[in-house]
């Protein structure tokens, strides 16, 4: 019979020594860094938002103050009731108590019913859905990419679609601050999630369903942009489904608006002469993926790419051109699966061109054109 | 003094031991195979964990090229953990303990207890081989479609239908598994062995069954509907030609959230078992925590659509009531076990650490888990990294610190030898900083934003620092097993040799030889409470009652 261990040992000591250390180090280093900060959500910056705020502080304190109390429990008796050296005859056999186990069922029954009433409360008001909300936009996710469709009144009439989903390309979700924006969810493909961390707020985008919520950003926003992107696991380009919010003034928007409807009212301007060209090279994309990966053409001479894409009705491809640093060269049609097109592209000054998806921007739909 | 006399005809021919583990019907046997499988395949998922981890180290993709492979690594990670590490690992502790704990000579079925073994290293393989076969499941282990409907937009191969069959096969495994725990519990205890007497592992074991018999056949539906869908036309959960997304939801989560208690119940068994005997004193409130248990089995039926507030298809104020609710029969428990410290006398061996482990992070696992409870609260850390530090700390923090005081507190009854208590207590040291290094910085990548299931992620989105910790503390965790198996290997030679009670125990695996003869008892204690061998050592009534 081996004998296990029954006295402190001086192995206990330095372990519980090592633990308490090492947990104190941790939380001290975490303090230090400011990590309390980063236990609470950023700082909203819609009206829903702020409201889930102050609940989410309300839960908070509470869980802090439960966790102290319970753990300090666990701590405390670990460290008070230890096995002592000498210590042969048996503790006194408690088997139950019942009035403490009402106790400590009846007021965390009250806790949780507190919980429950005031996030109904709060539920109650940040999903309201106003019948005649000031701005309609219909936001449209697919694989793996975001647009926007500006609708009229009557919440159906399409005025203008914001095909470019984040602001550094010169896109975004542009809306006024102070109104009250109702946003339409609709999928073709897969489901997806509308998830902008400082809404504090996401609506899964299931298709078959349309998904509808309100928001309001506050007004001193107005000029702030606000990133966000897909949270529901939509494929392998997940990660790229960026989007942003661009919180405008009112006139700002209006006149963003009058912009995008003269736009989209304009007739395209006529795409460059087709003359003849000096090559035309072979693209497929199938699995959403381009089968070539760099190609070639002379400089300054007009060329086309034969495009088929081998994917199914449902997908899209493009073949856009980008300069190295992103600046867009040539912004083709999609098609969709089972078809095929040619592109054709004016002559371009000799050096180095990305050849990329505008559905699908990530390396497997991304190539090298080389123009000597 | 009621004895057992089955005794087996002894051996006339001799078979070799590898002969003996391949065709045993043992349950003890068994249960050594399901422990050892399981931890096969923890170790699998570590690995695919680690390989999560070190790609989320630093912004960029550093060495997944393909983002599709990133997809599979925590898809398999998740499978493999939730499927073939922590539900067949809690069987095997299960299989091996709760025959000796109620005095039984074995399961009631032997036969279809070895069927529902072997069955899992099967689906295992199956699981696996989609790596080698064109891509494993890639869909993230929920596998919800219309994603894993079309192979081209999922960028799913073979690997789903793979996993489909592996999965069904598992379930199979659980439904035949729980039959045969449910009738050797009501059918096979020894004379005296009240269900009132019976250890609160044979209790939670019991509840679990009853939530595998109830839950496992509603996901083997889902996931046959997903395999018509997928092979022979059929359209239950595709929205384009008139199936239902959320539909597939629905009755998944019918079964996944149950079976969050089917991975975490046994271990609570564990611990409940683990905690008396160090303490030198009684469980309190057994039968609180008899109904604690049943409670949260029950209104653990009524909480599944908490993973669906944000799809808009659920009726909101239900769950979240329910969702509360069920904090309440769980922070029972917890109270329970820790006024069975209170007044005790603790011996600080690695049993005891693991699962006083298990008490503070699980403790940390409840708290987080209202914080989804709150719909709006929800509406901002669902399918973030919230969520992922919440369910590690439940099931990592919980169930797998569980499995770690349950295998050094049954290891000695198993193979008659000590795991060493230096090598448990530096594993310990190693796995607990390692995990809240992991897993708490993941609170606060979730409130800044980070969604789960992503490749990468932008340098500027101030998620670098935590997602480092994060992988430091994975790699420790994936240190700290090294002295285990450092441990395991020793010991098997050269340990201590245990004897019959080397813990001082309660229930009646101690009353019997280390490793246990087959059919486990030449003769059984008198049992007039739940620690028979308590009585026998210190006289019923010992110690003072109050």
């Amino acid at each position: 019979m081996s004998s296990s261990p029954r006295k402190r040992s001086a192995s206990d000591v330095i372990l519980i020594a090592i633990l308490v250390i090492s947990m104190a180090a941790l939380v001290v280093g975490a303090l230090a860094n400011g990590f309390w900060d980063v236990m609470f959500p950023p700082e909203a910056v819609t009206r829903q938002g702020r409201e889930i705020r102050s609940l989410y502080d309300i839960v908070f304190w509470i869980a802090v103050v439960i966790f102290v109390v319970v753990e300090g429990l666990i701590v405390y008796s670990v460290i008070r009731y230890w096995r002592k050296p000498g210590q042969d005859e048996l503790p006194v056999q408690t088997h139950g108590h019942n009035l403490l186990e009402i106790v400590w069922t009846v007021v965390p029954t009250l806790i949780v019913g507190y919980l429950f009433v005031i996030s109904f409360q709060t539920l109650t008001s940040i999903d309201a859905v106003a019948k005649s909300p000031d701005i309609h936009i219909r936001a449209v996710a697919q694989q793996f990419r975001w647009t926007y469709d500006y609708l009229a009144e009557d919440g159906v009439t399409v005025l203008f679609t914001e095909e470019v989903a984040t602001a550094d390309l010169g896109g975004g979700m542009h809306v006024p601050v102070g109104a009250n924006v109702q946003l339409q969810l609709t999928s073709p493909d897969v489901i997806h999630a509308f998830y902008v961390p400082k809404f504090l707020f996401k609506r899964d985008v299931v298709p078959g369903i349309t998904n509808v919520f309100d928001f309001t950003i506050d007004p001193v926003e107005a000029g702030q942009t606000f990133g966000g992107q897909c949270a529901e696991l939509c494929g392998t380009g997940h990660r790229v489904m960026l989007l942003d919010v661009v919180a405008m003034t009112p006139d700002d928007y209006e006149a963003w608006k009058a912009a995008k409807i003269e736009q989209a009212n304009a007739t395209p301007p006529p795409k460059p002469s087709d003359g003849p060209v000096s090559a035309t090279l072979e693209l497929t994309a199938k699995d959403i993926k381009y089968d070539v990966k760099s190609l070639e053409v002379v400089a300054d001479q007009p060329f086309a790419i034969h495009f088929t894409n081998a994917d199914p009705a449902s997908v899209p491809h493009d073949v856009d051109l980008r300069t190295g640093d992103g600046t867009v060269v040539s912004d083709e049609a999609t098609i969709d699966g089972g078809t095929d097109t040619t592109y054709t592209f004016a002559g371009l000054a000799a050096g180095t061109y990305t050849y990329i998806c505008s559905v699908h921007p990530f390396p497997d739909m991304t190539g090298t054109l080389t123009v000597k | 003094m009621a004895t057992t006399t089955l005794h087996p005809a002894a051996a006339t021919t001799y078979r070799s031991s590898l002969y003996e583990w391949l065709t045993t019907t043992d349950h003890k046997k068994i249960g050594i195979l399901y422990i050892v499988n399981s931890l096969l395949f923890f170790f699998v998922g570590g690995i695919l964990a680690l390989v999560v981890r070190a790609e989320l180290a630093a912004p960029g993709l550093q060495f997944l090229t393909d983002e599709s492979i990133y997809n599979q690594a925590f898809t398999m990670h998740a499978s493999v953990m939730l499927f073939l590490f922590v539900i067949p690992i809690l069987a095997g502790f299960g299989n091996y303990a709760v025959p000796l704990m109620i005095g039984a000579p074995d399961m009631a079925f032997p036969r279809i207890n070895a069927m529902s073994f072997w069955m899992l290293p099967l689906a295992g393989i199956i699981l696996m081989s989609g790596f080698v076969l064109g891509g494993a499941a890639a869909a993230g282990w929920t596998s919800y479609p219309p994603l894993t409907e079309d192979r081209v937009l999922g960028s799913t191969g073979p690997g789903q239908d793979l996993w489909i069959t592996g999965v069904i096969l598992i379930g199979t495994s659980s439904i035949l598994g729980a039959i045969n725990f449910l009738v050797t519990i009501f059918k096979m205890r020894a004379p005296g062995m009240t269900l009132f007497r019976m250890p609160i592992m044979a209790w939670t074991v019991l509840v679990t069954s009853v939530l595998v018999l109830m839950a496992t056949p509603v996901i083997t539906s889902a996931l046959i509907m997903l395999f018509i869908d997928r092979n022979l036309g059929g359209h239950f959960f595709d929205p384009s030609t008139g199936g239902n997304a959320v539909l597939y939801q629905n009755v998944f989560w019918f079964y996944s959230h149950p079976a969050v208690y089917v991975m975490v119940l046994p271990a609570m068994g564990i611990i409940s078992e683990v905690l008396p005997v160090f303490s030198r004193k009684p469980l309190f409130g057994y039968k609180a925590f008899v109904f604690a248990t049943a409670g949260i089995g029950a209104l653990g039926f009524s909480v599944w659509a908490h993973h669906m507030f944000t799809t808009g298809a659920v009726f909101l104020p239900f769950f979240s009531l329910m969702t509360f609710l069920i904090a309440v029969p769980t922070g029972v428990k917890m109270f329970n076990w820790i006024f069975t410290l209170v007044r005790g006398q603790l011996t600080f061996s690695t049993p005891l650490l693991f699962a006083l482990g298990f008490l503070s992070m699980f403790l940390i696992g409840g708290i987080n888990g209202a914080f989804s409870a709150s719909v709006p609260v929800d509406y901002a850390i669902h399918d973030t990294y919230w969520v992922v530090a919440h369910l590690h700390y439940v099931l990592f923090g919980g169930s797998a610190f569980g499995v770690f005081a349950g295998l050094y507190y049954w290891f000695p009854k198993m193979t008659g030898r000590m795991l060493d208590e230096t090598l448990g207590k530096i594993q310990f040291v190693l796995m607990f900083i390692g995990f809240n290094l992991t897993f708490f910085p993941m609170h606060a990548l979730g409130l800044q934003g980070m969604p789960r299931r992503i490749a990468d992620y932008a340098s500027g989105a101030g998620w670098n620092d935590l997602n480092m910790a994060a992988t430091i503390g994975g790699f420790i965790i994936g240190i700290s097993m090294l002295p285990f198996l450092w441990n395991v290997l020793v010991s098997l030679r050269s340990g201590a040799v245990a004897g019959d009670d080397p813990w001082e125990g309660n229930t009646l695996e101690w009353a019997t030889t280390s490793p246990p003869p087959p059919y486990n008892f030449d003769r059984l204690p008198d049992i007039r409470s739940e620690r028979p061998v308590f009585d026998q050592r210190h006289g019923h009534g010992a110690g003072g009652h109050k």
